[in-house]
């Protein structure tokens, strides 16, 4: 007997079959309601993306040239809403470039201390929700509980616990409050265990390291290619990294590493940014030793900051200073700059074009996300279903600052 | 079959039904429970039935007299000295117990609302652990006593009056102290209404009620039938498989009016003591609703049709989503079947029987299934675990990835059939597993004449014990392991990540079957080694039973003294304010969770 498919062509065998198309998000839970992406699939396998954005677009660079310098600091909180300390104090850096003027020591060591406590925030919660979207409840809350502290210390220090609006252009709102430093030291010992907890939940579990290992990975080229920068470019390979390629503030004079991956998979992704709280950690504690107890906070110079409350009511001058600063703002010699710094999800880039008036002529942001997002599709294409949930968390796509 | 077999089988079916119900509601809270524990919340606790106090005050005080009453007649009450002595002991016994139970019941309470007066802070001046030690205490020390007792009865040196005096002052007392719990309880009830909220389990009634009354959406392109049917489809054999699983041995009646018919009459003569083989002269009732001959195979034939529901509402529902459910739950049930039925075939080979009554029987004579077929419990485990699609394998639903899954286009009851179907899926399988792995409804050392104890040749502990006491206690032991296996498989829901489509099926066939075969061709060789070997291996092989069975003993003693051990542990918290808020909010008494929290 011969076998019965002998002239059959392998094609005939199949069934006929069409593709599926999909839309996944914006309302998705993996989607976090910002995003969408249209896939289409074979079975299960992903063949085709199409990722949408800008369901989050809220004309950010043109709401900036309405008001002053300072009052776009509202507007940059809302970027990074998951951490907008990084997000102000990269603004408040690129309008000081612009204005050639460097704030006192107290107030770098104070915008490092708060930048970083944002950036564990951050981190704790992209890893957090990535373990909680697959399954795992539990190391999502112990993440959550230790941002609940670093998030009541940032209260304490400007009042709010999410939009701060805390940096000014020259210093910062307030000076540190009198139990700054003690919070910091009391925080970081509780936080540093709670992240090794909740690790150590995930990181001994094989159904978890499965999910991540060699998932969602790209080469160092393809990431540069991409205008990849942060936790997901280090995750290749590439130790860029702008705190220590291109020091600002204070950074060239503390000690840390920048953690790198080898395959940039969501594996690499999650432990870089485990990796990258523990180096934060590491520069608050240098910073808390290093850090002025006493001194001024924001520049010496009544024409960039506001004058003392009590004078504005007592004397002429004052009142008068703080009429033009608060009506007509800050006067920011004509001229344009590009700054940036090392935000949550990579380099925050502030393009500023100033025509010397009080309020700024053009503003354009370079958002990590708007590029680490474009290498979304080439990620999940031939991944399955499944497989988009993680690699979507581990890229941490804010939509706020993504749609800018 | 006669009409009382009937009457009787619709009785078996009331009471495994009502308990499947009851429990699948039960375990939904205590999912619930633990995800409000993990969080720090409150969890399900907004449904309260005001009552009038009096109400209350009357549900609290009533059972304490009545068992006051009961206890003190029925211990006072003996025909001889030897009985008078042993209703002594364990009236003793029970007293202690009531004694040492609403002490730290109390203390707990005092610890927790403050004192009311000056008794309560006297007895919540000392922590509810040493209660629980003293008694521990106590209760040792009532043994030894009345085993003295009763030895110097048994040598005549104490006179038999004495000995009916002691039941009679110990029935007295411990009625008393019943009532007097009963009548201080109701006591503590303050005046006007009182919510009742039996801890939060009444919130899984309320949300079941609340289910019927909600809209029923059926999408528009929806096939309109099989989307109706499909939830049924998967609640049905989710409740007919416990139909072959014993709940208790056989209950016989003695044939009393020497008929030979099995009528109403014979009914109130059950039968007063078993022999140890179990073997009944008169009219067996069986409890289980039907003892088929091919029992396994039953089971695994039902409970894999609970699979077509999934994927007839995955494909009527007209969504992309709820497709894509389907399909994963229809393949994964039938992938994981296959390695399911071969993970017990080793278990099969050893007991030699389908039927889960003989079975059971074997785990009870000689050891249970976990310690002759470790490999295969976690093998079957894993596998219920993915046919009852609970995570890691909760593919099926996927919430973060095909957001519901199957039954994404459900609501209103059919949602909720869908919701209970899954919970009286894990009670079934925490049923079966028990049945097949942990003995059923047998405990160790207890056979059908009562208690008896024994290493190799050795006697160590016997005791009789009647017909009626000896079901009880089988039956109340098969709904208790139930439901502890239930619960343990609710622990899983919160820490696992859920696996991925491809690599769930590469566990299942690559991993889970060949292990399964290769457990069972191991087993297999290993039953015929045994055979063919001399009598003394198989000594040893019953020996090394009996040693498990102590072992299981032991633990099931020492398990409830951890427990409690660990449960009233003092909890030390320690507070961390620091931030100008909390600090507040302390300075103010507090931050309490509200109770509208749920």
């Amino acid at each position: 007997m011969e076998p019965i498919d002998q002239d059959l062509d392998e094609s005939e065998l199949e069934l006929p079959a069409e593709p599926m198309m999909l839309n996944m998000g914006p309302s998705h839970p993996a989607m976090h309601g910002t995003v969408r992406i249209v896939v289409e699939l074979s079975g299960e396998t992903i063949t085709k993306a199409d990722v949408q954005i800008g369901y989050l677009h809220r004309g950010f660079e043109k709401m900036c040239e309405r008001g002053t310098w300072n009052q776009v600091f509202p507007y940059v909180d809302r970027l990074n809403y998951v951490s907008p300390m990084l997000c102000n104090v990269g603004y408040a850096l690129a309008v000081e470039k612009l204005l050639g003027i460097t704030v006192p020591e107290r107030c770098q060591y104070y915008r490092v201390m708060l930048g970083e406590l944002a950036r564990v925030a951050d981190h704790l919660t992209c890893n957090g929700a990535m373990a909680m979207e697959l399954g795992a409840f539990t190391p999502f809350l112990y993440f959550i509980r230790a941002r609940e502290m670093i998030w009541e210390i940032l209260e304490e220090e400007t009042g709010a616990r999410l939009t701060h609006s805390f940096g000014r252009v020259g210093g910062m709102a307030k000076p540190p409050t009198p139990f700054f430093k003690r919070m910091v030291s009391e925080t970081l010992p509780v936080v540093m265990k709670l992240v090794a907890d909740g690790e150590k939940l995930l990181l001994k579990n094989r159904i978890f390291l499965d999910r991540l290992e060699g998932v969602g990975a790209i080469s160092k080229e393809d990431a540069i290619a991409l205008g990849w920068t942060g936790p997901t470019l280090r995750s290749t390979g590439c130790a860029y990294d702008v705190r220590r390629a291109h020091p600002y503030l204070v950074y060239d004079r503390l000690e840390f590493d920048v953690p790198v991956g080898t395959t940039g998979d969501n594996y690499d992704r999650f432990m870089v940014r485990g990796e990258e709280m523990r180096q934060s950690i590491r520069i608050l504690e240098q910073s808390l030793e290093q850090m002025p107890d006493d001194g001024p906070i924001n520049v010496d110079d009544p024409r960039i900051i506001l004058p003392e409350k009590q004078d504005v009511y007592t004397t002429i001058e004052a009142t008068i200073q703080h009429f033009k600063i608060v009506m007509e703002g800050i006067k920011v010699p004509a001229g344009e700059v590009y700054s940036y710094t090392e935000g949550g999800n990579g380099e925050l880039g502030f393009y500023i074009v100033s025509d010397g008036s009080g309020t700024p002529y053009r503003m354009r942001i370079r958002p990590p996300c708007f590029a680490v997002v474009q290498g979304l599709e080439q990620l999940i294409v031939g991944g399955m279903i499944p497989d988009v949930v993680p690699t979507f968390g581990s890229l941490n796509m804010i939509g706020g600052e993504c749609d800018h | 079959m006669s009409l009382v077999e009937v009457v009787l089988a619709l009785v078996k079916i009331l009471v495994i039904i009502g308990f499947c119900l009851n429990m699948s509601a039960l375990t939904t809270w205590a999912d619930r429970r633990q995800s409000a524990m993990l969080q720090h919340r409150v969890g399900p606790n907004r449904a309260v039935i005001n009552l009038p106090s009096f109400v209350i005050q009357g549900a609290l005080a009533t059972p304490g007299l009545l068992l006051g009453a009961v206890a003190a007649l029925g211990i006072g009450g003996a025909a001889s000295p030897a009985a008078a002595m042993e209703r002594m002991a364990l009236g003793l016994q029970l007293t202690v117990f009531v004694v040492w139970f609403h002490l730290v019941v109390l203390s707990w309470r005092v610890h927790v609302k403050g004192p009311l007066n000056a008794f309560e802070a006297a007895i919540g001046s000392t922590l509810p652990r040493s209660y629980f030690f003293a008694g521990l205490f106590a209760h040792g020390a009532g043994i030894a006593v009345t085993s003295l007792l009763s030895q110097r009865l048994a040598a005549g040196l104490l006179p038999a009056a004495s000995v009916y005096t002691g039941a009679r002052v110990v029935g007295a007392l411990l009625g008393a102290l019943m009532a007097a719990i009963g009548i201080y309880a109701a006591m503590r009830i303050p005046k006007g209404t009182f919510g009742l909220r039996l801890a939060g389990t009444l919130h899984a009634l309320a949300d079941s009620v609340k289910m019927i009354f909600k809209e029923d959406f059926v999408p528009k392109n929806a096939d309109k039938l099989l989307h109706s049917l499909a939830p049924m489809i998967a609640i049905f054999p989710a409740l007919v498989v416990l139909a072959v699983v014993p709940f208790g041995s056989v209950l016989c009646f003695e044939d009393a009016n020497k008929n030979g018919l099995f009528e109403f009459s014979d009914l109130a003569h059950v039968a007063p003591v078993m022999t140890r083989d179990a073997i009944c002269a008169g009219h067996a009732v069986p409890l289980q609703i039907a003892d088929l001959n091919v029992g396994i195979l039953y089971l695994f034939a039902i409970s894999s049709t609970g699979v077509i529901g999934a994927a007839i509402a995955g494909w009527s529902s007209d969504n992309k989503f709820s497709l894509l459910g389907g399909l994963r739950a229809a393949s994964q049930m039938v992938s994981y079947e296959v390695a399911m039925g071969l993970s017990i075939m080793g278990l099969l080979v050893i007991t030699s029987t389908l039927r889960l009554q003989p079975l059971v029987d074997w785990q009870n004579q000689n050891a249970w299934g976990v310690f002759v077929q470790p490999l295969g419990f976690l093998m079957f485990l894993a596998a219920t675990a993915a046919e009852t699609k609970r995570v890691p394998f909760d593919q099926p639903e996927g919430e973060s990835e095909i957001v519901a899954g199957y039954f994404v286009e459900y609501s209103g009851f059919k949602w909720g059939m869908f919701m209970a179907g899954e919970y009286v899926e894990v009670i079934t399988s925490s049923a079966i597993l028990i049945t097949l792995f942990f003995g059923g409804y047998s405990l160790p050392f207890l056979y059908a004449d009562g208690v008896l104890v024994q290493i190799g040749d050795t006697v160590l502990f016997q005791y009789k014990m009647n017909h009626v006491a000896v079901t009880v206690l089988q039956s109340l032991t098969f709904f208790g392991k139930t439901i502890l296996m239930a619960f343990f498989q609710v622990f899983f829901r919160w820490t696992l990540p859920r696996f991925r489509y491809d690599q769930l099926m590469k566990f299942g066939w690559t991993k889970l079957l060949p292990l399964a075969i290769a457990n069972l061709v191991i087993t297999g060789v290993g039953v015929v080694a045994i055979d063919q070997a001399g009598p003394g291996v198989q000594q040893g092989f019953a020996l090394l039973g009996q040693l498990s069975q102590a072992v299981v003993a032991l633990l099931l003693l020492a398990a409830p003294i951890a427990l409690v051990w660990l449960l009233l542990r003092p909890v030390e918290r320690t507070r961390f304010l620091h931030s100008t808020s909390t600090r507040f909010a302390a300075a103010a008494g507090g931050v309490k969770a509200s109770p509208m929290q749920a």
